[in-house]
């Protein structure tokens, strides 16, 4: 186990050791057990959507430059938006209002309860889950995977920003719950982050 | 003379020196004494209807345990009553004591179908007659042995069919009818002795004596249940209306303190289907009103229907759940809480649970164990500090583990080879832990230690205000790696404190201690689970974090 010192900064109730003790009569073995060796420690690492969710693309989707992302995670949950490459964020000024009343009902008034994810509504792969606005123009959000549909992110209402600053995170649209055998049938169609890299020349992960 | 029997005990149980004193042919002469004292019309009558020595005594409220531990012999009898009557003219023949043959068919007592005799059918359906309430001791001594049960007391639990308490009532109000004037008979069915009263007192001290130990008022976790059924058991025998299940864990404390107890309840009669209530001696309450009640036959009448088959009787020895606490640490970051196997394939190297009680079932011998925690952690998270306050339950223990062997069992699991698990203070609970393990789930606070990476460089500023913070609320979306089995919900969690402790050389890199409410998610509150978790280490400090690894150093819980 690395020698490990903790840094001093100038801040006096920083001095020494925390001043809060750790509960165990060896403070010092549990010390030992949770200060990291610094060797160790990668640059970057790696985000917990890269290491919990597998990234998936769908360029283009029913329109062109409506590029779009689903990210599966090992539970079967698939979290969408917009992927680098959709047309909204070539627009100046960037995405400026969301829009969630489509279709027949306004996707952001929906309340999905209980384990069994009760009134939650099925939707196809093209059904529209929003409507993003830029100066010039507006766009078509859709579901991607067909499945129930157990999440919008209701802050784009208020934050339409989000999407320009962070639309692989804060700024994902929704969150899709499809049926294995759907889900199957779905990635079929659907390209690696790598794939969608090379064809949008553009980084994609984080 | 009945004033004789009387002398010598009044409680239920004679101390061993009275017992003693009573030898075979002492206990020969207080039975023909007994029989003697009875009108001898009457006890003809009762013999020729085809009632046993033991029911015929504890009609007439005779209940001293030598009553009913083995029948008086058919010569014995046929002296009591007197050489000129043959008895071949009694319906019933007594059973014999060693030594005299039985008879080939032995007739079944139509009030207590056999139970008093000693005359059943086994679990495999074979008909058993024991000579005394010895022989049925040692069945139940060799059953106990057999498994490998080792005891230091006993509750014993009889079960018979509610209908022997229509029987009693049927044939004790033919007799207040027919002879109440002559016999000074009770005004009360209550003088009578129940079936289940008779039985145990009779089997208690052959038991008692055979086991070594003494079937205590205070009950004791080992039960020996008697069941007698009309039907042949099946495996479901143990759950009849009122009964406890031995390893049901819903009741726990404060159940079966006696035997009558359990049983006075609404009891439905397994002849006829009617209900009835019955009072604390299993006597029934007012039943002449209540058996009219239902479909099929009328209340039983005198004399009773002849009997054919006498009942089955399911014999189980078992002890109700035994609990072994402690506190766990989990040093793996491999290693699930519980046994985690999904597509038959098992996540992770092993499980707490899986060490934990494969160490501990063995100490007590028992058939299988349940594991219960204080709440729980992800398998890539390590349990440090004080621990974490766990219970295993263990079904039907051979033998309660001493202290010295539950020190033994500590040392065992603290010296495996992998250390992956640690416990302490491994002790027998007596108390009722449950509460505690769902108060430590729910209420109580955690602290937990976490690796932390932000994508930029931290300051001291951003170490001044993670530090200020005390009881920040963040709300919580249900977290999208849990949200395909919980609630979608937004709950309010509170972070009590944090600090900051930075890591030498690295200036993103850092250790978030905090504390916080149960029920925390404490991966979504660095890395913010695409904002959903507000505020979060990222939001507060206006970048990207992410969450490296993390440790439970403290579940605050006292008490174990």
């Amino acid at each position: 186990m690395a020698d490990h010192t903790v840094q001093e900064s100038n801040d006096p109730e920083k001095q020494g050791k925390p001043e809060f003790l750790l509960p165990v009569e060896d403070e010092g073995e549990l010390r030992k057990l949770l200060v990291p060796d610094p060797e160790n420690l990668p640059a970057t690492p790696s985000s917990a959507v890269e290491t919990n969710f597998v990234s998936y693309f769908a360029p283009d989707f029913t329109k062109p430059g409506h590029d779009q992302y689903v990210y599966r995670h090992a539970n079967g949950l698939c979290v969408v938006g917009l992927a680098p490459g959709h047309l909204a964020f070539k627009d100046e000024g960037g995405i400026t209002a969301v829009d969630f009343n489509v279709g027949k009902s306004d996707r952001s008034g929906m309340k999905v309860t209980g384990k069994r994810k009760k009134n939650a509504q099925h939707f196809e792969s093209n059904t529209a889950i929003c409507k993003v606005n830029t100066k010039a123009d507006s766009y078509i959000v859709r579901c991607c995977v067909k499945g129930s549909l157990l999440e919008v992110n209701d802050r784009l209402i208020k934050q339409p920003g989000l999407l320009n600053s962070s639309a692989d995170r804060e700024g994902y649209v929704a969150i899709m719950m499809p049926r294995p055998a759907d889900w199957l049938k779905v990635k079929a169609s659907l390209m690696s982050g790598e794939e969608y890299a090379k064809l949008r020349e553009v980084r994609v992960l984080n | 003379m009945p004033g004789e029997t009387e002398a010598v005990s009044l409680s239920g149980t004679p101390t061993t020196a009275e017992l003693a004193a009573v030898s075979n042919e002492e206990e020969t002469r207080i039975l023909s004494d007994a029989i003697r004292s009875l009108p001898p019309q009457a006890v003809k009558d009762l013999l020729n209807s085809e009632v046993c020595i033991g029911c015929i005594l504890r009609l007439f409220g005779f209940r001293e345990h030598f009553h009913f531990r083995s029948s008086i012999s058919s010569s014995m009898l046929h002296s009591v009553l007197g050489e000129s009557e043959h008895l071949e003219h009694y319906g019933i023949l007594a059973g014999s004591k060693s030594g005299e043959e039985l008879e080939v068919q032995q007739i079944v007592c139509r009030m207590c179908l056999g139970i008093l005799q000693y005359l059943y059918r086994n679990d495999k359906g074979i008909l058993v007659q024991k000579l005394s309430a010895d022989g049925l001791a040692a069945s139940v001594d060799e059953m106990i042995k057999q498994d490998g049960h080792e005891i230091d007391g006993f509750s014993l639990e009889l079960s018979v069919p509610p209908v022997l308490l229509e029987h009693d009532n049927a044939v004790w109000s033919y007799m207040k009818k027919r002879y109440g004037q002559e016999v000074g008979i009770a005004e009360e069915t209550s003088k009578c002795v129940s079936v289940k009263d008779a039985l145990k007192l009779a089997i208690t001290y052959p038991i008692e004596n055979m086991l070594d130990v003494k079937s205590s008022s205070i009950p004791s976790s080992f039960r020996i249940r008697l069941t007698y059924s009309q039907t042949k058991p099946s495996s479901s025998m143990a759950k009849s209306p009122g009964e406890t299940n031995g390893s049901c864990k819903r009741r726990k404390t404060g159940m079966m303190n006696d035997v009558r107890m359990s049983f006075s309840v609404l009891v439905s009669c397994s002849f006829c289907f009617c209900f009835f209530a019955a009072d604390v001696n299993g006597v029934p309450v007012r039943s002449s009103n209540f058996s009219g009640d239902q479909k099929s036959s009328e209340p039983c009448n005198f004399p009773l229907e002849k009997v054919n088959e006498p009942y089955y009787l399911a014999l189980v020895c078992c002890r109700t759940p035994i609990y072994i606490g402690g506190r766990y640490l989990k040093f793996s970051r491999n290693v699930s809480q519980t046994r985690w196997i999904i597509d038959d394939e098992r996540k992770g190297e092993s499980s707490v649970e899986e060490i934990i009680g494969s160490s501990i079932l063995p100490a007590c011998q028992g058939d299988s164990y349940k594991f219960h925690a204080a709440g729980r952690e992800d398998i890539d998270v390590r349990m440090l500090g004080s621990g974490r306050p766990f219970m295993v339950e263990v079904q039907n223990a051979r033998r309660v583990p001493s202290e010295a062997i539950i020190k033994e069992t500590e040392t065992k699991i603290n010296s495996l080879e992998e250390k992956l698990v640690a416990v302490k203070n491994l002790k027998l609970e007596v108390n009722n832990g449950w509460g505690l393990m769902h108060e430590g789930e729910s209420e109580k606070q955690k602290q937990y230690c976490s690796l932390v990476w932000i994508s930029r460089t931290l300051e001291d500023e951003d170490v001044q205000t993670i530090t200020a913070s005390k009881d920040m609320k963040v709300l919580q979306r249900t977290p999208i790696r849990v949200l395909h089995r919980r609630s979608p919900l937004e709950r309010e969690k509170i972070i009590h404190w944090m600090k900051v402790e930075r890591v030498a050389g690295s200036s993103q890199y850092f250790l978030l201690h905090l504390c916080t409410q149960a029920g925390t998610y404490i991966k979504e509150f660095v890395h913010g689970d695409f904002g959903r978790t507000n505020p979060s280490i990222g939001s507060i400090l206006g970048c990207r974090a992410e969450i490296l690894q993390l440790d439970v150093t403290d579940v605050k819980m006292d008490g174990f």
